[in-house]
């Protein structure tokens, strides 16, 4: 599973979606897919600007859209996250998911990556001491950003 | 930790397309864990599996790229079929519609793989032949017709499964024999690993049966 935190996306793919969401914009008309698809182009890149900013998207579509989306944005944002280093609130996602669907495999499996990352990387003290805070008040000052733009 | 049975000399990328429900996620699941996972959710994006297998007295690493069905992952994971050396195209045998779809897979995988792709056609859920919705004759035809390697299997029973994954690899291999696969083109999908033993430098290298497949 390590290499699904591994990958990277080609650039030219990100351009492609980028744009097509940069015309809806500009057309004030943007969709949910078109969103997701740059979101998870961004996720997937090498440049930690480019997975925060498919962070913010993810959190966007995950705020106002359906139940399926949201169950596809909180795997991304767990993703996203880990890919980050942000260990804590990758997993807030991923137990989040897991609540809800104990037994889906393709997120247990995320989620005992990340576990086994954090411990490598000597992470589980601190999450465990300060995960749930920072994740709830990054999702809370990331929900006001959003709001304002 | 080094070398040993988990040593490879080739690391092969494939894919797994097909419509949502015909069972990729659980092909993989019982090629890389030898068991059938029962109510599969749908996948989300990709997954991802892997397993070394032999050759011809070589040591190969399938890397194997198991894509969502659903159609608005489609523009996601078509990015993932660039460089894939093996093509699993999946229909399940019960839904005529998952078969009729098959040409547009192929067209996709065609636009964008290259042209030594070997593509496997899996006609799965072959234990539920009470239910066939596609016979194995029309299936034949079209694998012929269109150049592609066929079996029905059952992820169910595990029937013929290894059979496609290790024909797949069987083909790519000759290939690079007979030299119609180039291995320093930035997108066969193969790498070498020169007699280096000890080249597993993740983790999960060292135990290809946990933690590899998920669904």
């Amino acid at each position: 599973m390590d290499e699904i935190l591994d990958e990277v996306g080609s650039p030219e793919e990100l351009k492609k979606f980028e744009a097509i969401y940069n015309q809806q914009l500009e057309e004030h008309s943007v969709t949910t897919d078109a969103t997701f698809n740059y979101a998870w182009s961004l996720v997937r890149s090498r440049y930690a600007a480019d997975i925060r900013k498919g962070i913010c998207l993810l959190e966007t579509i995950f705020n106002e859209d359906r139940e399926q989306t949201r169950r596809d944005c909180v795997y991304y944002l767990a993703i996203g996250y880990a890919k980050l280093k942000e260990y804590s609130k990758a997993l807030q996602y991923t137990k989040a998911f897991l609540n809800l669907e104990p037994a889906n495999l393709q997120v247990q499996s995320l989620d005992s990556t990340i576990r086994k990352r954090m411990e490598k990387e000597g992470l589980i003290g601190m999450a465990l001491a300060g995960g749930a805070v920072l994740a709830l008040g990054g999702l809370v000052t990331l929900g006001l950003a959003l709001s304002k733009k | 930790m080094s070398g040993g049975p988990y040593s490879y000399s080739y690391i092969f990328k494939y894919i797994i397309i097909g419509d949502m429900g015909v069972g990729k996620s659980c092909l993989l699941h019982q090629f890389t864990e030898k068991k059938f996972m029962a109510d599969c959710p749908h996948t989300i994006g990709v997954e991802f599996g892997t397993r070394i297998i032999e050759v011809s007295g070589q040591k190969i690493k399938l890397q194997i790229w198991d894509t969502a069905g659903q159609e608005r992952f489609r523009a996601v994971t078509r990015s993932y079929y660039r460089g894939a050396a093996g093509a699993l195209m999946v229909y399940d045998i019960t839904r005529r519609s998952t078969y009729n779809h098959l040409s547009s897979w192929l067209t996709d995988t065609r636009n964008l793989t290259n042209p030594s792709t070997v593509i496997f056609l899996i006609g799965n859920k072959c234990d539920l032949d009470g239910q066939r919705d596609v016979t194995y004759e029309e299936a034949k035809q079209f694998a012929e017709e269109n150049g592609l390697m066929f079996v029905e299997a059952s992820a169910k029973t595990g029937e013929r499964v290894e059979e496609a994954f290790l024909e797949t690899a069987k083909k790519i291999f000759q290939s690079i024999q007979d030299g119609r696969l180039d291995l320093n083109a930035a997108e066969s999908g193969v790498q070498h690993k020169p007699s280096q033993t000890g080249r597993t430098t993740l983790s999960n290298d060292q135990q290809p049966n946990k933690d590899t497949c998920s669904c």
